[in-house]
């Protein structure tokens, strides 16, 4: 017999308790059948997406950049590779309160660094957490082994090698070639523009062109970026199979930049730069006859290599607070007096309307004198009768003085301006000053008083308010030389596509042409033949013996003298005067325009003259050396493997560079400063 | 007699009981294998975990069959030691406890680490029934508020000390599986009318403190004292948008993987989110998003069935008891299992919020394993004498 619970007086009771229970069980099971159904069965659709979304990581596969090199092939700028460390702050997990400090730990950081860090990984905010951003370069070997083998404990940190720039000229050529630092934020938005955050062009912690022709050239060296998909677990980490291979998918190989071959000859550089004679100032070497660069060199200067890696806020601070500027490109980006080098376009212009012919002769008893002042000639005892030719020779003022007395300024300004004065060159390095080309417009609103004989007089001979650049002046000379025609200096001759190719070749780019009778030309150009070749000439003493070269010298004033000349060691050097030699050569069939600025240096003849003579006697030997003037390299560039990723891609030297040269090339940076007395 | 009673209890076993409960545990297994394999790989490989798991079914067997063997009268003489024992193993928890995510939880024996908590539920069901059981005056029909001090008690003591390791999952699921015991007991008018009044005033407090569109600061009523990790979840059970790669990531990457099993699933091994570790604790708390992706729907109903199945056969064996304690014993058992059901698979989908819950019979951890088991023991061992007397 059975006895139930049930049987007894609660007991029924108590049943219907339990079948209510069981109803509540079953009814709460309901509930999440319901739910499965909805999220398995209705959302199937969107959850499957995401979950294959989740599973794949794109991976950028950086596209080498394209390299420099000089009309040779002789490689300026290329890659090295650099071992960085990146953090993905969406895969770090207790990123500031623990991996961050390791890191710290192993890598030796100052607490600047550290905070530094810390602020960029707590500033990412929505899609940028995915992105690695970059928290240390150049890591030596050793510290690379000790993050390798606790990289367990230092979730999303990434360790790989990524080719960084490499400056291989040094500060030689610094100005021109420029150097790359880290994307702010507003071009990131900027440059990327509309486009979705998925495989966006530049990302942060990219490197960009900053100054330079890596910065003209910012789109033609940078290359388009590759991308692939990745398996990447939960913790970003790349999911490898049995075999250690890596699981891809949707590779796009990276486009390498395009390369720029420069009109720089590398050798013609150093020389150059080992000819400069001074502090501070520029040499700027062009093709007299195409305008193309050939040389640059501006004094003092700076270590791309080191503004492109992770150039501290105290070094930066320096060289921006140096009284010597070495930021500031001098060749472009300074203008000076230009002093006695000015004294052609006077000619000129008195050629050129008429007023002085070949014979026309100016008597000079040290000085000339106009109204109530007296305008000091360069030599107080005089020149006596001098013609154009001899004024030239001797750098005569008062002959200047009396032509512009006849011809006014305006004449002068005029050929000066159709020479390229008062304007940008236009030189593919941005942020050229235009100098000053003064006339009469331009005294009646910048002068007090207004336009006065006199001013036409300072301007003759490169005073008062006429300013030049060194480039100006290179082309100014180019043009007498040449015949009148006036180009647009270059410093690249052409764009290969990452195969050799040539993609855009660049060509003379004439501005204007100058009227300029083979009379006048002769005129002009005898006089700064005699300036070098005859006794007597300001510059005799570097004259030549193979070649003839024609120059004028200047020595621009910087300061008003006082009645008693000071020898330059009595003055302060921010008070000497600038030194000045603009020539070219052959006379009578130019190739080659130099102009030397040496700032604060002393006379054009014996401070700046010399450096000129020394290159154009380079100039003439390579040529020898070459055969012929070529504008192909002599050993073809090295191609690339086009998709082949990581820092080895970017082209290796030519065997032709002469470690010597290199070597002496990258040694060149000369931040000293002057005994400032 | 002596004949009777042996030989009689093996045709009172509930053998429904008992299927369900190995056909549950060797899913769970079978999909253990899957969530405990390494990162990446499809291939089978058998775990340790799955290899742990399946000594722990054979120990939980084991354990039942050791249970159901004692008359559970002498288990009902011995709740108030067993009880104590409990208590006095969760105080010593605080010294000689091992502390892992910021809560004492473990006592490490050997290669074992056990988990006392999970015992004081059953300890905490026994003190229940006994007290209903010996209280029981059937000229008093109902409970009213005097009456449910002491049950009330019972089952407080041992939840605060579990709160407080802290383990406010494990807290919640005693505290549910308390009040449904208390309920089952039948409780008087004004108590359900207290308790509904309880129920408004809570949420009304979440519905201020998380889902109110108020100005900031928010006025809130005890969201502040709660613990940042606590107050997270909550925010991503009510507001599962507001921080998709917060607090919100677990929530987000577990709906996922159940939604992205679809009908028919993604296969065993298959499962994406599983297999590159996209789901946190993924063979315990999580364990069943990896069953819901690679088997799909339709087996979730299946595992649903099977749990469904398993709790009416306790309520059966609590129908078929013979007297109040063993039918208390087989509810709160019954609820037990439930309400972590009901919580592991609801969190797991996004319906409640994420707390430390395992899935009976499938999460792997031999504490959970062996507690449930010894639950089924006892209402193996209460069916099987519901005839003795």
């Amino acid at each position: 017999m059975k006895l139930k619970l049930g049987q007894k007086s609660e007991g029924k009771e108590l049943r219907v308790r339990l079948v209510v229970l069981g109803a509540f069980f079953v009814l709460g099971l309901l509930v999440l059948a319901v739910n499965l159904y909805r999220l398995m069965v209705v959302r199937y659709e969107e959850f499957f997406a995401l979950s294959i979304d989740n599973q794949f990581k794109d991976v950028r596969l950086r596209a080498p950049r394209g390299v420099v090199r000089d009309r040779r092939g002789e490689v300026l700028v290329d890659a090295r590779p650099s071992l960085d460390v990146f953090i993905t702050p969406a895969f770090c997990q207790r990123c500031v309160q623990e991996v961050i400090p390791r890191l710290a730990g192993y890598l030796r950081w100052e607490d600047e660094q550290r905070a530094r860090v810390e602020a960029m990984v707590k500033g990412a905010h929505g899609p940028q957490r995915y992105q690695p951003l970059v928290v240390a370069v150049d890591l030596k070997r050793d510290d690379f082994d000790v993050l390798l083998s606790h990289q367990h404990l230092l979730p999303g940190v990434d360790l790989d090698p990524v080719p960084h720039r490499n400056y291989r000229a040094g500060a030689a050529l610094a100005h021109v070639v420029g150097y790359m630092n880290e994307i702010t934020q507003d071009e990131l938005t900027r440059l990327n523009g509309a486009r979705s955050y998925d495989r966006p062009p530049y990302a942060m912690g990219d490197y960009i062109g900053r100054r330079g022709i890596e910065r003209t050239y910012e789109s033609t060296l940078r290359g388009t970026d590759g991308w692939v998909k990745h398996v990447v677990n939960a913790r970003g980490e790349v999911m490898r199979d049995g075999k250690g291979s890596v699981h891809e998918r949707d590779r796009v190989a990276p486009r390498p930049g395009n390369n720029l071959v420069l009109s720089i000859d590398a050798r013609l550089q150093l020389t150059a730069e080992q000819a400069f004679p001074g502090t501070a100032g520029a040499i700027v070497v062009l093709e007299s006859t195409t305008g193309f660069v050939r040389a640059i060199v501006n004094r003092p200067s700076f270590d791309p290599n080191e503004m492109t890696g992770r150039v501290s806020s105290q070094r930066l601070a320096a060289l921006s607070k140096d009284p010597l500027e070495p930021l500031v490109f001098r060749a472009g980006q300074n203008h000076y007096s230009p002093g006695s080098t000015f004294k052609v376009v006077t000619l000129l212009a008195g050629l050129q309307s008429g007023v002085v012919h070949e014979h026309s002769q100016a008597s000079c008893g040290g000085g000339y004198r106009l109204g109530s002042r007296f305008w000091r000639c360069h030599k107080e005892s005089g020149h006596g009768l001098v013609s154009a030719r001899s004024a030239m020779q001797m750098s005569c003022d008062t002959y200047f003085y009396r032509l512009s007395d006849m011809l006014g300024i305006d004449p002068i300004a005029k050929v000066g301006k159709a020479l390229g004065l008062g304007a940008i060159t236009g030189l593919d390095v941005v942020g050229e000053v235009p100098g000053i080309m003064p006339d009469t417009a331009y005294h009646q609103k910048a002068t007090p008083g207004g336009y006065t004989k006199g001013l036409a007089l300072n301007t003759a001979i490169g005073q008062g308010d006429v300013n030049v650049t060194p480039l100006q002046l290179a082309v100014v000379y180019s043009a007498i030389a040449n015949g009148g025609d006036v180009y647009q200096p270059q410093i690249v001759r052409r764009v290969e596509r990452p195969d050799g190719t040539v993609k855009q070749e660049f060509t003379p780019k004439l501005v204007r042409h100058l009227d300029i009778t083979p009379e006048q030309r002769s005129i002009v150009v005898e006089g700064l033949k005699a300036v070098v070749n005859e006794p007597g000439g300001t510059a005799f003493r570097v004259r030549l013996k193979d070649v003839v070269m024609a120059g004028k010298t200047g020595t621009a004033q910087v300061a008003r003298l006082g009645d008693k000349r000071l020898k330059k060691e009595e003055m302060d050097y921010f008070e000497r005067d600038h030194a000045w030699f603009a020539a070219f050569a052959p006379a009578d069939a130019p190739r080659v325009t130099v102009v030397v600025l040496n700032e604060h240096g002393g006379h054009g003849g014996s401070d700046a003259a010399p450096a000129a003579a020394a290159i154009v006697q380079k100039f003439f030997e390579l040529e020898r050396l070459d055969g012929v003037a070529f504008d192909r390299p002599l050993v073809p560039a090295p191609s690339p493997a086009v998709t082949a990723p990581g820092p080895a891609l970017v082209a290796q030297p030519s065997p032709e560079v002469d470690a010597g040269v290199e070597a002496a090339l990258s040694a060149t940076p000369s931040l000293v400063r002057p005994e400032v007395q | 007699m002596q004949v009777r009673v042996e030989r009689r209890p093996w045709a009172n076993v509930p053998y429904a009981l008992l299927v369900t409960v190995v056909l549950t545990a060797v899913v769970g297994i079978y999909n253990l294998i899957a969530a405990s394999r390494p990162a990446g790989s499809e291939s089978l490989v058998f775990s340790g975990q799955a290899k742990n798991q399946l000594l722990f079914l054979v120990v939980g067997l084991g354990a039942i069959a050791a249970v159901a063997a004692v008359d559970y009268r002498l288990i009902q003489r011995l709740v108030i030691p067993i009880y104590l024992l409990n208590l006095v193993a969760l105080i010593a928890l605080r010294y000689f406890g091992h502390k892992a995510k910021g809560a004492e939880s473990w006592f490490v024996l050997g290669p074992f680490r056990v988990q006392p908590a999970e015992f004081m539920k059953i300890g905490m069901v026994l003190m229940l029934a006994k007290y209903f059981h010996d209280d029981h005056r059937p000229n008093q029909a109902t409970y009213g508020f005097l009456r449910l001090v002491p049950p009330a008690v019972i089952a407080l003591v041992p939840t605060v000390l579990v709160l407080t390791q802290p383990d406010l999952g494990t807290a919640l699921m005693m505290t549910f599986t308390a009040i449904t015991v208390l309920f089952f007991a039948r409780p008087s008018a004004p108590v359900w009318v207290a308790f509904g009044m309880v129920a408004i005033v809570g949420v009304g407090v979440l519905w201020n403190d998380y889902v109110r569109v108020q100005g900031e600061p928010r006025v809130t009523l005890v969201r502040h004292k709660l613990k940042r990790h606590q107050d997270a979840r909550i925010t991503s059970w009510l507001d599962p948008n507001s921080d998709l790669k917060g607090s919100s990531y677990h929530a987000m990457q577990s709906k996922i993987a159940v939604g992205s099993g679809g009908m028919t699933g993604k296969g065993w091994l298959q499962g994406t989110q599983t297999g590159l570790r996209y789901l946190p604790e993924q063979h315990t708390d999580f364990i069943f998003s990896v069953f819901a992706e690679e088997q799909g729907f339709l087996k979730c109903l299946g595992l649903l069935t099977l749990y469904a199945v398993m709790l009416l056969a306790a309520l059966v064996v609590a129908y078929n008891a013979k007297e109040r304690f063993g039918a208390f014993v087989a509810v709160g058992v019954a609820a037990m299992v439930f309400w972590q059901v009901f919580e592991n698979i609801g969190m797991v989908t996004g319906l409640l919020p994420i707390t430390g819950i395992t899935l009976p019979l499938m999460s792997y951890g031999g504490s959970s394993m062996l507690s449930v088991m010894i639950g089924l023991g006892l209402l193996v061992n209460v069916s099987m004498r519901r005839h003795v007397f």
